[in-house]
């Protein structure tokens, strides 16, 4: 029955002839292990046909929805994240196998005569497949694909003659934009996966015409592609398949934060397979001659040279100069690849970059994620409106000249300078260290140290150009004396008193630990509160009170002092909150803040009322509550002189 | 099943096209038994596949490939050897249709994707000039104030907002760059596009060497903005900044083609 059946179906289709084609093909010498590379190519190809058309149903080429359908696939579906892996790491995959059987195929001489036209379908196809993984890096629209195609469609524009049009074309406009996505999307999933397998089919059939190049027929009996080629191949691809599905589970694909195109990304990279060409382009050497050079023409050579081949190969010498050639480029391509790993690996400033990213990755997935999902105006907007990532980069372009958090710049970076001998140091901070701003620590530190606590401002020029009117001083200053009063204020007899002080100070300033309101005991508040308005304490300072200078220190919240009612020492009403904050940042030379000794600059025209407002709200703590870790602390680092708040006694 | 396929020895060599005598034998019968003329080849043809299902299952595979040869021969021989007047009309007919109807959708296709090339406004994207920001000259106001910045002092970057016009869209009062002002010892503002006119990334500025600098491919720009090294194929993108604004910043933010010596606008 089966059998008249397929006597049947042969007969009308032929396919018995056509499976026997596929299947029977001779193999002298026996199956071999080195036979595998063209099949697990053409097996990764499957894979990223598969996937791809998966990956398609879910994805949404537009600026403000690119990343987000992404995010979505990755984060969100069922097995997306598989699914996305594969498609990922078999792709990275598929330009190494494609870069081994290329090498093969010179060394064992495949592309000479009479399978030449096979040697250069096999190159048509390499660009193909390279055209797949630049038009798929920009895909996810997120930061590092996005800027790192730039890059791409930048050297483009440096072609010659048609350069810019060319740009243009790609880009869909004279900017990135929605149509930059749905052209790179439509040549991802349409254009080149269908030339791929036309130019695939041709490369098999030729390949089936010429069939295998065997160089030693006689290390094993003949035997037929099926079934003996086809287990070592099927083995091939299993290895292959467990690598990439231990990829996509165990690493997982990367998302870096969305495209932000008014947001440098210092940690671009073009994906590790092209590493080699960007470091090339870094030589200033090559830059003598042009950008068109490094990138285009150098490159356009290489390849030019490779396509070439067969026809070398027809002279004497040719064989042995490909074979050379093709073992010089591999090594220097794997030694520049090499040389960018290593140079990246051990910059700070690139390893800072690629921490900052991260962090912005992991961020944005809990925004994301969080109960009011993505805004219609894109991921990007809850980033940008995000005061636990944007804090630190404002504190990073407009504090960390003088001030330190943590000991770094906000975004973990150490603050260089040079020093007499033109070494490269840690710049000494001029104003004190914020890292801590607002904490028990903080507070104690500046009631009961306040001389010390306040020294880094020794570092500053104007410190040491200031005339007798010493704010570190007791004899200068009514705090530092009081402060200083270690015979009473630090005696055991206040250690509760003070204790209650820091504690209403720290209530005062209403920051927030990681989003959520800190917990207070009330009665140590309400007891502080009374030490600061009335100075119930006891020994020496006893009646002594911070009302006495801060007439406004009893106010529950920050309550502005006009000009006016300003008593020449700070306004501590709130002090630390965020209302204080904006109030100082915007006028710190306000009579009812630092008055004629203020040294820092205003903010109110440096930034804009939504950037002091991220600013602020980073400082106290306010925002969505996150898992992602501070950046280290680097004081220790940043200088060992660095005043650190002294560890609490408790 | 696949022990079904006939595996015989002589289809094994049949596979492969050196070594198929077969192949070759029915090859030379098609070329004797077409006489000429593409309809007679057709019907002839079909004579032969009905031939075939008597024959079976062996001689089936070798005539199929003989079958296919016939139709490629029968062609290049009409072509050849100066066929009818009559053919030659239908050629001419048949290949002109033929290219009316490949090329009228291809070459309407190909124009429709040369649209950002061919429209006046370039299709929007980032920086689209005359957003709701700007005045006349397409200054823009930047958030910064000229007495916030010190002369001589460190270069603050600062972020351009300006309404984006992205193909279909238009998203009011968004960042649609950054620039680096400068203050010299003199008190003038230099404003310099962020981005770096070699590759695009965004130059940062390095205060312990005092410079801008790219991340991406070291390029190194002084100040006031002239190349430092010879990686950038020319100085950074100054940008003109509105005279006589008092104490506020007006910039004439634009973006630059990258990657060439000459500063031409995008």
């Amino acid at each position: 029955m089966i059998r008249s059946f397929l006597a049947w179906l042969d007969d009308r289709t032929g396919y018995a002839a056509f499976m026997h084609e596929a299947l029977y093909e001779r193999v002298p010498g026996g199956a071999r292990w080195r036979y595998v590379w063209g099949s697990t190519l053409v097996f990764t190809f499957s894979i990223q046909l598969i996937t791809g058309f998966f990956l398609w149903t879910a994805y949404s080429p537009s600026a403000s929805t690119a990343w987000e359908s992404v995010y979505y696939i990755q984060n969100e579906m069922t097995f997306g994240s598989v699914v996305r892996g594969l498609h990922h790491f078999t792709a990275q995959l598929m330009v190494v196998l494609m870069g081994v059987h290329l090498v093969q195929v010179i060394i064992d001489g495949a592309y000479k005569a009479p399978r030449e036209v096979n040697f250069w379908l096999g190159l048509v196809l390499m660009q193909i497949v390279l055209g797949l993984s630049l038009t798929g890096y920009l895909l996810p629209w997120d930061q590092k694909g996005y800027y790192a195609t730039k890059v791409a469609t930048k050297i483009m524009g440096a072609a010659p003659v048609v350069g810019t049009e060319v740009q243009q074309l790609v880009q869909g406009g004279s900017e990135y934009g929605h149509h930059t996505l749905t052209r790179f999307f439509a040549l991802h999933a349409g254009l080149l996966p269908a030339s791929l397998i036309a130019f695939l089919g041709l490369h098999l059939y030729v390949f089936r015409r010429h069939g295998l190049t065997v160089h030693d027929p006689n290390h094993a009996p003949e035997t037929t592609f099926w079934p003996d080629q086809v287990l070592k191949d099927g083995i091939a691809c299993l290895a292959v398949l467990l690598l990439v599905l231990g990829l996509a589970i165990w690493k997982g694909a990367e998302l870096s934060a969305p495209a932000n195109p008014s947001e440098s990304y210092a940690a671009a990279r073009p994906e590790w397979y092209f590493l080699f060409l960007f470091r090339f382009l870094k030589f200033e050497f090559i830059e003598h001659f042009g950008l068109a050079f490094g990138s285009i023409y150098v490159p356009g050579a290489l390849m030019g040279i490779v396509a070439v081949m067969p026809l070398v190969g027809r002279l004497a010498w040719g064989h042995k100069f490909n074979v050379y050639f093709t073992w010089s480029v591999t090594i220097g391509i794997a030694g520049l690849t090499l040389l960018a790993f290593y140079e990246d690996g051990t910059d700070e400033s690139h390893q800072a970059a690629i921490l900052e990213a991260h962090r912005d990755a992991e961020r944005i997935k809990e925004l994301a994620g969080g109960p009011n999902k993505i805004p219609v105006t894109g991921a990007v907007t809850l980033l940008r409106e995000d005061p636990f990532t944007q804090g630190p980069r404002l504190f990073a372009k407009h504090c960390f000249s003088c001030h330190r958090y943590d000991g770094h710049d906000g975004t973990g970076r150490l603050v260089y300078t040079t020093d007499a001998e033109g070494n490269q140091v840690v710049s000494a901070p001029t104003a004190v260290d914020l890292g801590q701003f607002g904490s028990p620590e903080w507070m104690k530190s500046v009631v009961v140290d306040y001389a010390n606590h306040f020294s880094v401002l020794k570092n500053a020029e104007w410190f040491k150009n200031k005339g007798d009117d010493d704010v570190l001083d007791p004899d200068g200053s009514d705090m530092a004396d009081w402060s200083g009063d270690s015979d009473s204020l630090n005696s055991a007899q206040n250690a509760d008193n003070v204790k209650a002080l820091v504690a209403f100070l720290v209530a005062g300033t209403g920051h927030k630990e990681n989003g959520a309101a800190r917990a207070h005991d009330e009665k140590l508040v309400a007891r502080g509160r009374v030490l600061a308005v009335d100075g119930d304490w006891d020994g020496a300072i006893n009646g002594t009170s911070c009302a006495d200078c801060h007439t406004s220190v009893g106010e529950p919240k920050f309550t502005e002092v006009s000009e006016d009612d300003a008593d020449g020492v700070p306004n501590i009403s709130g002090y630390g909150s965020a209302a204080w904050l904006k109030s100082f940042l915007s006028n710190p030379g306000a009579a009812q803040h630092y008055g004629d000794k203020n040294q820092m600059p205003s903010y109110a025209k440096a930034m804009t009322e939504a950037e002091m407002d991220l600013l602020v709200r980073w400082l106290v703590g306010d925002y969505q509550p996150t898992k992602v870790e501070r950046y280290e602390d680097r004081r220790r680092a940043a200088q060992p002189s660095v005043p650190a708040a002294k560890p609490d006694a408790e | 099943m696949l022990d079904e396929l006939t595996p015989a020895d002589d289809n094994v060599e049949d596979a492969s096209p050196e070594t198929s005598d077969t192949g070759e034998a029915s090859e030379a019968t098609g070329a004797t038994e077409v006489p000429g003329g593409e309809e007679e080849s057709v019907s002839d043809g079909v004579a032969e596949s009905s031939d075939e299902v008597e024959t079976g299952d062996e001689a089936t595979d070798a005539t199929d490939a003989a079958d296919d040869d016939d139709d490629d021969d029968s062609n290049v021989e009409v072509a050849g050897d100066g066929a009818p007047r009559r053919t030659f009309l239908t050629q001419v007919l048949a290949g002109t249709v033929g290219a009316v109807v490949g090329l009228v959708p291809v070459l309407s296709g190909l124009v429709f994707f040369l649209d950002p090339l061919l429209r006046d406004d370039s299709g929007g994207g980032e920086g689209a000039e005359g957003g709701g920001n700007r005045d006349a000259d397409g200054f823009v106001k930047l958030a910064v104030s000229r007495s916030a910045l010190k002369p001589g002092g460190a270069p603050q970057q600062v972020t351009v907002v300006d309404d984006l016009v992205d193909a279909w869209n238009k998203f009011p009062n968004v960042p649609i760059g950054s620039v680096w002002l400068h203050r010299t010892d003199g008190g003038d503002v230099v404003a310099f596009n962020t981005v770096c006119p070699h590759l695009g990334c965004a130059v940062e500025y390095r205060n312990v060497q005092n410079d801008f600098y790219c991340p991406c491919h070291l390029s190194a720009f002084k100040l006031d903005g002239t190349k430092n090294n010879p990686i950038p194929p020319r100085d950074m993108d100054s940008l003109e900044v509105k005279a006589d604004t008092g104490d506020e910043i007006w910039v004439q933010f634009k973006n630059f083609r990258g990657a060439i010596a000459e500063k031409v606008e995008v």
